[in-house]
Formats: C-alpha cells, structure tokens, sequence
C-alpha cells in the first residue's frame, strides 16, 4: 500500500446515518450479480458503513508477536511446543472471508507462523483440520487459496490435512453434557491433541470465540441444541453475543471443552472492510463522493452486465477477490482473545443509528457465506437478507416490530446440484407444504438430517449436510417473527421463487415501497442499510 | 478393427503341433540403442536438443548455468552426475552442456520407465540419447553398455541417486557411477541442478513456468563443479563418497553463497542433501521452495 | 344423420401425420376426418339395439388415430369408414340410458364357442376382434360396421351394454369407460405399500388416482402432472405427493429413502403407471421403478425407442394395460370392471373432470381443445349430442 493511500486509511471516516433530501443522488442498491440506483424518498436514512481502516503495516510480525505474547491465561505458543506431543490446527472454511480475499490469506500467515515454531520445537504429530461443521468440503483450490501452497503440499499428500467429518463415528467423540443438557461432541483428533491451535477470521461479530470449535468440529447432534427455532428466534441479535441465544449455548459448550481438559489456543484476526478490488471501487464510495472514473465504471459495468448472457457474469463476480487486509491479530486464551477482538471489529463497523424504521430496504450482493463458488439459490436470499443483514444490528432491530423488510436481488429458481442437493428437494417439497419454521423443524427436519443420500454426499462429495437447509430458514425466524405478517418483499425476483417461500414479488422499489404502505401505513420512515461493506448498527 | 493380411501378405500363424521358441525379449534393458548413435540419429537429435528442447527448457525456466569455465581444457569422455528430482533434468542438463560434450553423449535412463515398449524406447533414444539403465538389479549389460561406450569416446550423463526425489530432498548416491569411472578411468563432473521441482515435480504431469520473466522467483540453476579424477588409493566406494559430497557442496553454494559454502565445505560442515531426520512435513518445511523473504510485504497486484 | 367418419384415404392420412406433428390436433383439418350425412348403420343380428348418443368423449387414443400418430399394428383390425368415439353415454329406444363397453368381443362377433379369453370373462384379451359376423373392428369406434360414438346413432350389442343409474349424471356417465380403463391399470399390478407413482395426469392419470386411493393400497401415491390445475385435481382426488415431471426422481428419491447411482435411483417405486405412453414417459418410468418393480404402461404408445439396459439389469417388468375385462375385489370376489367404474365415478365426482362440450359441428375446435386440454387447463373434451336432431 502507498504511504498516500496509507494515509488515507489512517483518517478513515467512521459510518453514518444520511438524511435523505431532494439533493441526494441515487443510492447504490446491490441486486445480486447486479446493482441499479434508486431514488429513496425524501426524508429516508441511509446506514452508510464506515471506511476501510488502515491494515498492519507488517502482518507477519504482529501474528509472531500475538503468538508470543498471548492474551489471558495463557503461555506464549512457543512454550507450549514441545517434541513428541500432537498438535492440532484447526482453522475457518470457505466460507469466510467474504468475498475470498487475496493470497496470501489471514490463515496462511498464522499457520505458516505456527509451523515455523513447531518445526523450531521438532514437533512432528501435526494434524490440520478445516473446521467445516456441517458446511460443504472444501476444493483444492480453495485449500490451497486458504492455508497456501507450502502448507498444502506439506502436509496434504501424507493425508495430516483432514476435512472435519461431522457423519464419520470412528472420528468422533462424546465430550460431555453442560449444565442444560446440551450435549458436546468433537472431532477425535481434536479432543485427543495436546494443543488444539484455531486460526479464524473474524469476519463479522457473530463469528469467533467459542463459536469456532463449538460449530466447526462438531456434530448435527451438538449442533441442534442451538440451531434450532427457539433459540435463534431468541438471539437478539446474532451480533450481539452477550444477548444471543445462539452464543450463550456455544459458550456453555466451550466451557465445558476447557473443563474437560481441551486446550485451545485461539488465534483471531479482524479485516478491514476494502471490499471491493479496484474496477468495482464505486461499490464501497458514497455516491455524492464518486469520481468521474467511478461514475464511468459504474455506467460501464452497469451496461456489460445487463447485456452479457448469465452464464459469463457468475464467473466473473466468483472470481472477485477483495483487497481486506488484517487490521488486528491476537492469540491466547478463548474469550480474552474474543473480547479484544470484537472491540477491533466493533471499531471498524459499529455505526449508530437513532430510533427504528417502519420499513427496512437492502441490497442484497452475489455472495453470502454459503455460496462461495456456486449458485445463490432463493434459501440463500432469505438467509443473506432476513438471516444476516436484518441481524446486523446491537440494541434493536433497526425496523420496528410488525414492520416490512424489502430486498433487492433476481433470486432465481436455480440451484447447484453439486453444493446444495437438499436444498432442491427442501425448497420443492418442503415449503411448497409449508413456510412456518416451527411446523417444518417439527414435520421434516429429523428426515433430512438422516437421509442417507444426503448423509454419503456430504462426505464424500462437495454438498452441504441434508440439515443446512432448515439452518438457512431458521436463520430467519428472528426476522419473521419480528415483522408483520407477509412483511418480506423481493423486489427484482422471480416470482414463483418468491411466492414459494411465502414472500411477495414487486418488480421496482416504488411497488414495494407502495406494498408496504398497505402494512404499515402511509409515508413509512424508511431506512436503507448500504451493506456491503459490512457494518453493525448500534440502534438506540 | 484390423483384419489380418492372409499369408503370405500378413505374418503367419503358428501351427499348434510344433514347439516355439519364446522371441528375444527387445523391449527394457535389451532394446538395442546402437541405432540412435549412427549419424542419421545423431543429426536428428542434435536438431532435438538445440532447437527444441533448448528453447523449451529456456521458455520454462530461464536457466542459468554455472561453472563452466571448470570444464576448461577438460577433453572427453566424461561423466556428469548431477541430482535428481524432475523430469526436466535431463533435457535442462544436456541443453546445458559446452557443445563439444552435448553433441556427443548418452544418458543412462531406467530401463523400465523410459523402455517399456518399443516405440516409447525409440522416441527415448532419439530424443535425448538414452542407453538403458537396469536400476533395481546391477545388471552386467548396462554396465558394460556404459563403459564400452565410454571407452569409444561417448560422454554418459548419469543420475547416482537412481531415480528422482520424491520429497525435494536428495536420495543415498548409488555406486555405478564411481565403479564406472574407475572402471575405464574416466572423469567425473559433480552438476547440481535446482528449481526443477518447482517447474515439474514427481507425480505431475504437466509443467508451471518459473522465472524473473514470469515473476515467479528465480528461475532454474545449473552448477558444474571441478572435475574429479579417482586417485591412486580410491576404490568405487570413496570415490563414490567424494562425488557425493561435491554435488553436496554445490547444493550448499546455491542455497548459500560459494564461500561460505566452501568454507562448510573445508570444515566438513557442508548440510547432508538428504534433509532431516524428522516427519514428512518437517522435511517439507525445510525445503526453501516458496518460502517468502521474511519481513517484506508481497507486492499487491 | 351426420357423424363425423373416418374414411381411408392414403394421401390425406399422409397430409394428417405432418399436421398432427406440427400441432397436435391440426390433423382433424387437413385429415380423413369430415363431418358427413350417412344412413344410421344396420342392425347386423339378434341381440343389438340402437343407440343414440348423449354425450361422447374424445380420447388420447382417438386424437393419435386423428392427427395420424397411431401403429400400423392396428391396420387389421379397424375397418374402413369407421366412426370414432367409444367413450358413450347414449339412450336406447326406450330411452333409458346407457353406457357402452366398447370392446367388440366373441359375444358380440357371435362366435360360439367363445375364445379363451371371453370364456374366462376376460373380454379385454378377446382373440377374435377380426373374425365372427363382424367385419374387424377391435372397438366399437373402429368398426365400419357399428358405428360409433361420434354421430348421432351407432349399434350395440346387449352384451356391451350398462344401463346408467338415475343418479348419475351424463358427464359422469361419460367417464365410465375412461374410469374402467384406468381402473384395470389401477388394479393390474398391487402395490401393497412402498410408493406408487402415477405418470402424467391427464383423464387417465387422474383417473387412475382416484382408482388407486379407492380401490387398491398403493403406499404413498406420488402423482406427476405437468400443469397446474391436473395438479390442484391430483391432490384432491387422493394422490399424497403431487410434484411437476422435473421434480419427480427427486420425490421419490426422498419418499422411499434411496440413494442415486449416476441418472437411476438404487431403490424407487413399486409401481409406475405411464399413462402418456411415449419413449420420454417410458424411459422416465424405468427411472422412478425400483428393482424387480413394475411399470404399467396404460397410455398407448406407438414406436418408442427405449434403452433397456436398466430393465434387464433391475429386472423390471412393463406390463401393457389396454382396456377392461373384469376385476379381483379388494374384498375378494371378482366384478366386472366397468361396474367397479360406475361406483367408482360416483364416489369420487369424476364427472367433474368433463371440462367442455362441442357440437357436432365444431368438431375442429373439440379436437383441437382436447388435443391442448393440459395447457388449457382442461382434462376431458367431449361432443353434446343431446341437441342434435335425430334424421
């Protein structure tokens, strides 16, 4: 980075709240693997997220010196090293960061720092796994996008670079059960090591802390004591892990891992939110604040898009990788490591926002964490727009109870076979019956979670676990059952896919907005989330 | 579908009642390469190595080759034992050589993976010159091959470790090659050959360019090294010791710089080319291939 | 009277096939079909009586026979001019009404003794469609000499006939005789548990839901149907799955628990009944079918082109369903099915399924509705003859 743009990064503007009056130009709404302006009404807010903050100016260094000088109770890792004992590495899959970022990857300098220190200390039982959870494995070249070449072709020929296997019973064990009964199974390799080493990304607040190992090297068996209605519905919000549901079972859970003589030694990371590369700049500037260059590669990028067939744009928007950078490291013990860690990332995204919105509108972008490389199908809009972006937010919803939330995206009725086979058949047989998410978790998920098929894809193939699905709508039961009934609508989408998850299809955002007003009433106070780059809204 | 000639167009059949001589075997360490050394072959191959070859290794690697000015005053025939650990070894050592050597040599390449048929045996006696090379036996034929040939004025490029290394690291060097040189008194020229791992390693099949040009660090290195002449005193297996430890020595000066490793060297200090004793993934750790310069920040695109 | 006839004119059958394959039903414009004036056929012995028809349905059988699409198999035994239609509810002189088994079997051939088949009571396997006094016909509707349910008067023989209850109304008693077609089918091959799937929900696939929910245990009764409203009537008349043709292999993968081997499942239905009958609907019937299954092909095919391999290896059986004979009970027992078809028209409303009538007249645009009668949202298309008069 140049000593200018250095600068530049050093006197980033935090986020704000626009007030949107007869001088405001068009705002940038994104619409999958597309965008369009659109005109708000005057009188609207815009949450705009702060600037991408300045990232460390040597990463390699501050991840040796987080590794040595660890926070809470903890030795530096070096001292934890020794010969003969067995290692394990544990780190975020594919679906973080987001968009993937460029090489070398947060990850590949922690394990390779990790690695220098153990090859120092002649351990030679190391094992790395990528904690997946339920999620789908990862390519080759995604592993090797995440951790590098060195460390891939070190230790993946020799079968010590392992993909967690959450259906394999030789390769899991009962840890035990926590106060509540929820029961704690992890990965055998990972219970049995000496050190368990986790390199994560903490992309958003939600991840990291004893979410890391609490949801990647565990089973659907853990996982449902938390991923379930009940105790999203009560995770307000998801980013908020003191008042989440969500969390204070995985913190239960991860208490009970130290308990029973796990150690973990956590190494998070934070980014900064540089999003987007270069030709799509104008995606992260505020719109009064675009360059000639900006407006012009907009306009450019506007024009390609609308006419280049489907099947060119998706390569093209996949391949993105974004230009975030490390902003913090920090290594040690669980929950001090979190507590520094949020901070980092509270400083980067929190944004406040005074009082609610009757109507909440958002752009939702190509990506989400579950579609790197592949399709995103409707479950995925519903789960990106009601899941994550509604859930962005400390306090309270930044739209008010019983309001409507309008989403831009074309949500095709398309799916990839390879990467998501149950949600095929979820979003066919399933929803056709019913939207509701506790009628569905009580009739169906049981079936999904033990088919076989879906059970030998998983495992073998590149497909998600025959249960993510019901995850992905869950995901949203917060959202539903904060809005108004019939209080979601797509604008830009096709319209079976819409009306199948129990949504309603406009095709501009001045029928959506005027569909709204049959809810909430007249001249709504709208709010419009400008996401990505990511913030949190501290609504008071 | 091919149909038969009916005799006397097509070979006949062999009638059941009379015994059969099994055929001469013809394919392995049997293929006769006398054919590849007669001028029509030697014309061919010379336009092989430097027109094709040549220009290929350079568009792959940008080799740089060292050391040649040792090779001074020194006449023929001689032995090149250089290390081993890609396919590109051959074609970069040879297109590497002073011309003199280059137009007149032979490598000795394994018998079962270079001639296991007849056709694939020709393409590798034409293209590169290749004697065959029994490597899990000692078989006398190759042996007496190799030093018959070098007793006619051929020059041998022979691999001691025997065949490539399959983790970056350097195998025990066999006794052939010494046992040769003793055997018809010829010299030996220590090569070191580095970065052809990162172009094509064992168990790829198809090769990534490296060099300044491609930015993708440095590209391939040829090292030649004094050439040693088997003492009064020396059997196969000290002499077969010193070599090792030159081509150890020109490892060391790569991956270092000449004094320090001749200071190594003087010492008895120079780093075994097999690695450490320690885990797969240690051993892999070790090797220096992509590793970054520590401390300095990656260019971004 | 007038009534729509058939003649055999090689060109204008050519000039039908190449308009049927451009838009199924052109066939009845440019084809051998036409309306014409003829004396009402002759009565050809003891035992027939007259018949008027009050309402005559068109079938898949008949739109293949008008746009030139149907096996030259059939060329022995169809006799030329014949008039279509077998699907009738008529009155007889003495004006109660009936419902007709088309079926020209050895009973009314008068051959004696009866063949095989008729003597068991299985009229649908009659060796004798060719033969007796009869000039050929496999069906009334098919033969020159009867007449058929297209015009305003054909010939039946007593053994043909069922007389209608009073309370049931003509559009139900039109679908009898597609209903005992179906009803066969439903019946040919038991499922007893396990999933069942019904191919293609046109008049016979809907049918043969209501058969099967009714009158056998069909498991889990998966319904395919390509349009919207034969989905909303497979769902109300019984079927428990209903899912669109690209949605099928998927459903039934989840409902029997299978797994799947490149384009096959490792398990599948216990029965499929194909009630399209076209290479697609046959080779999409060997995907659904689970090893040593049964596939019955209901809807009549014509020259289809089918790999087999699966069939050999799974060892499936296709079983051909043409018509109606009689019937085990559920209860035991046997009964003609053409009896179990009128209860079972009444059970389940199937006259409902009677979505438009044609005059006469008209017959170009009947033809060409029940030709598109899925994408029209229609299931069965059939002539009113009620307010023709009588010459």
């Amino acid at each position: 980075m140049s000593p200018l743009e250095r600068g530049a990064r050093a006197l980033a503007r935090p986020g704000f709240v626009l007030e949107v009056d007869r001088s405001t130009p068009p705002v940038l709404f994104h619409a999958g693997e597309g965008f369009r302006l659109e005109r708000l009404p005057v009188g609207s807010r815009v949450v705009y997220p702060g600037e991408p903050r300045a990232p460390l100016a040597d990463p390699d260094a501050a991840v040796r010196h987080a590794l040595e000088h660890p926070l809470g109770e903890c030795e530096p890792l070096s001292a934890l090293l020794r010969p003969g004992m067995r290692l394990t590495i544990a780190f975020d899959d594919v679906s973080l960061p987001l968009p993937p970022m460029r090489r070398p990857d947060n990850r590949q300098r922690v394990i390779e720092a990790v690695l220098d220190l153990a090859a120092g200390a002649g351990v030679d039982d190391v094992v790395l796994i990528a904690a997946l959870g339920l999620h789908r494995r990862m390519t080759e070249a995604e592993l090797r996008h995440a951790i590098g070449d060195r460390v891939y072709d070190a230790f993946a020929p020799d079968g010590r670079l392992t993909q967690h296997d959450a259906e394999d019973p030789e390769n899991l064990v009962v840890v035990g059960h926590t106060d509540e009964g929820e029961l704690v199974e992890l990965n055998r390799r990972a219970a049995e090591s000496d050190l368990l080493v986790y390199v994560n990304i903490n992309l958003v607040a939600m991840d990291g802390g004893h979410k890391s190992t609490g949801c990647g090297l565990t089973t659907y068996a853990s996982l449902r004591h938390h991923h379930n209605v009940h105790t999203l519905e009560q995770s307000r919000s998801l980013m908020d892990h003191p008042r989440s549901a969500l969390h204070r079972s995985n913190w239960r859970m991860g208490r009970l891992l130290a308990d029973a003589g796990i150690k973990v030694f956590q190494v998070e990371t934070t980014l900064n939110t540089d999003t987007f590369p270069r030709p799509f700049s104008f995606l992260q500037t505020r719109e009064w604040e675009w360059s000639a260059r900006e407006r012009a590669s907009y306009l450019a990028t506007k024009r390609a898009l609308d006419l280049a067939p489907g099947g060119l744009v998706r390569p093209v928007f996949q391949r993105i990788e974004a230009p975030h950078a490390m902003t913090s490291v920090q290594a040690g013990e669980v929950e001090a490591v979190h507590a520094a860690t949020l901070a980092e990332v509270f400083r980067q995204q929190a944004v406040a926002v005074e009082g609610q919105a009757d109507v909440l509108t958002m752009g939702l972008p190509y990506i989400c964490p579950y579609n790197v490389n592949s399709v995103m199908n409707p479950l995925l809009v519903m789960c990106l727009g009601l899941g994550y972006f509604f859930n962005l937010y400390r306090g309270r919803p930044l739209v008010r109870e019983g309001g409507v939330v309008i989403m831009t995206h074309p949500t095709p009725w398309e799916f990839h076979p390879v990467h998501h086979p149950s949600y095929i058949d979820f979003f066919e047989q399933v929803l056709s019956q019913t939207t509701d998410p506790a009628e569905i978790e009580a009739k169906y998920e049981a079936d999904f979670a033990t088919d076989e098929w879906y059970r030998h894809l998983y495992r073998t193939s590149y497909a998600y676990h025959g249960v993510h699905p019901f995850y992905m709508w869950y995901w949203g039961a917060h959202a539903l059952d904060h809005l108004a009934p019939g209080g979601v609508i797509i604008v830009g989408g096709d319209p079976r896919a819409v009306r199948r998850m129990g949504f309603k299809p406009a095709s501009t955002l001045r029928d959506g907005l005027e569909m709204a007003e049959d809810i909430v009433g007249r001249d709504p106070a709208v709010t419009h989330l400008h996401c990505p780059p990511l913030l949190v809204a501290d609504v008071t | 579908m091919r149909v038969r000639p009916p005799f006397p167009l097509g070979p006949p059949t062999w009638p059941t009642g009379v015994p059969r001589r099994p055929d001469p075997p013809r394919t392995g360490v049997h293929y006769d390469t006398a054919w590849s050394r007669r001028l029509p072959a030697r014309l061919a191959r010379a336009l092989v190595v430097d027109d094709v070859l040549r220009p290929a290794v350079r568009l792959l690697g940008w080799p740089r080759v060292e050391g040649v000015e040792r090779l001074e005053g020194l006449a023929g025939p001689v032995i090149f034992a250089p290390n081993h650990s890609s396919h590109l070894d051959t074609p970069l050592v040879l297109t590497s050589l002073p011309e003199r050597f280059r137009h007149k040599a032979v490598v000795a390449a394994a018998a079962d993976y270079f001639f296991p048929s007849r056709a694939r045996a020709a393409v590798s006696a034409l293209a590169i010159g290749a004697i065959p090379m029994e490597r899990t036996r000692v078989n006398r034929a190759s042996a007496d091959l190799a030093a018959d040939l070098l007793g006619r004025g051929w020059n041998l490029v022979i691999f001691p470790e025997g065949g490539r290394s399959p983790d970056g690291w350097g195998q025990d060097f066999r006794g052939g090659v010494a046992y040769l040189a003793l055997r018809c008194g010829v010299a030996v020229v220590p090569v070191h050959v580095s970065g052809t791992r990162r172009v094509l390693r064992r168990g790829r099949a198809l090769p990534t360019p490296v060099g300044e040009p491609y930015g993708r660090g440095p590209g391939l290195r040829v090292r030649f090294d004094q050439p040693l002449r088997p003492a009064p005193e020396d059997n196969a297996r000290r002499f077969g010791a010193r070599i090792e430890s030159a081509v150890a020595a020109l490892a060391d000066e790569a991956s270092s710089d000449w004094w320090s490793a001749r200071c190594r060297a003087a010492a008895g200090r120079t780093p075994a080319m097999t690695g450490p004793v320690a885990a797969p993934w240690r051993r892999a750790w070790a090797l220096d291939e992509g590793r970054r310069p520590a401390g300095t920040a990656p260019p971004w695109p | 009277m007038r009534a729509l006839r058939f003649e055999r004119s090689l060109p204008r059958y050519a000039a039908a096939r190449v308009a049927g394959s451009l838009a199924p039903g052109a066939g009845a414009r440019v084809g051998p079909l036409e309306l014409v004036d003829v004396d009402p056929p002759a009565l050809p012995g003891p035992g027939w009586q007259r018949v008027r028809p009050r309402l005559a349905g068109i079938c898949g059988s008949d739109l293949a026979t008008v746009d030139g699409r149907s096996s030259r198999y059939f060329e022995p035994v169809v006799s030329f001019p014949f008039v279509p239609g077998h699907e009738v509810v008529g009155a007889l002189e003495d004006g109660s009404r009936v419902v007709l088994e088309a079926v020209l079997a050895c009973a009314a051939r008068g051959v004696d003794p009866p063949c095989r088949g008729c003597a068991a009571g299985d009229t649908d396997r009659c060796e004798r469609l060719a033969f007796g006094h009869l000039e050929p016909g496999l069906q009334t509707g098919y033969c020159t000499a009867t007449g058929g349910g297209w015009s305003e008067g054909l010939v039946a023989h007593a053994s043909q006939l069922h007389l209608v209850p009073d309370a049931l109304s003509d559009e139900a008693a039109v679908m009898v005789e597609p209903t005992a077609c179906a009803v066969h089918a439903a019946l040919a091959a038991p499922a007893a548990g396990g999933v069942t799937a019904v191919l293609g929900c046109g008049t016979l696939g809907l049918c043969a839901v209501a058969g099967l929910r009714r009158l056998a245990t069909p498991g889990t009764l998966v319904a395919v149907a390509k349009h919207p409203d034969q989905r909303r009537l497979a769902a109300e008349l019984g079927a428990d799955v209903v899912v669109a043709p690209a949605e099928a292999q998927r459903a039934i993968r989840r409902a029997t628990g299978s797994l799947q081997v490149g384009a096959h499942l490792t398990g599948g239905a216990e029965v499929v009944l194909d009630c399209l009958g076209s290479s697609a609907s046959l080779a999409e019937s060997l995907r659904l079918v689970r090893p040593g299954g049964v596939v019955v092909l209901v809807g009549m095919p014509a020259s289809v082109t089918v790999d087999l391999t699966s069939l050999w290896q799974r060892q499936v059986r296709i079983q051909g369903s043409y018509a109606y004979g009689r019937e085990a009970r559920p209860d035991g027992g046997e009964a003609r099915t053409f009896a179990m078809a009128l209860d079972l028209v009444a059970e389940a409303d199937l006259g409902r399924l009677v979505s438009a009538f044609y005059p006469l007249a008209s017959y170009r645009e009947a033809i060409d509705h029940a030709a598109n009668a899925g994408r029209r949202g229609a299931v069965k298309v059939a002539f009113d003859l009620r307010g023709e008069r009588g010459r």
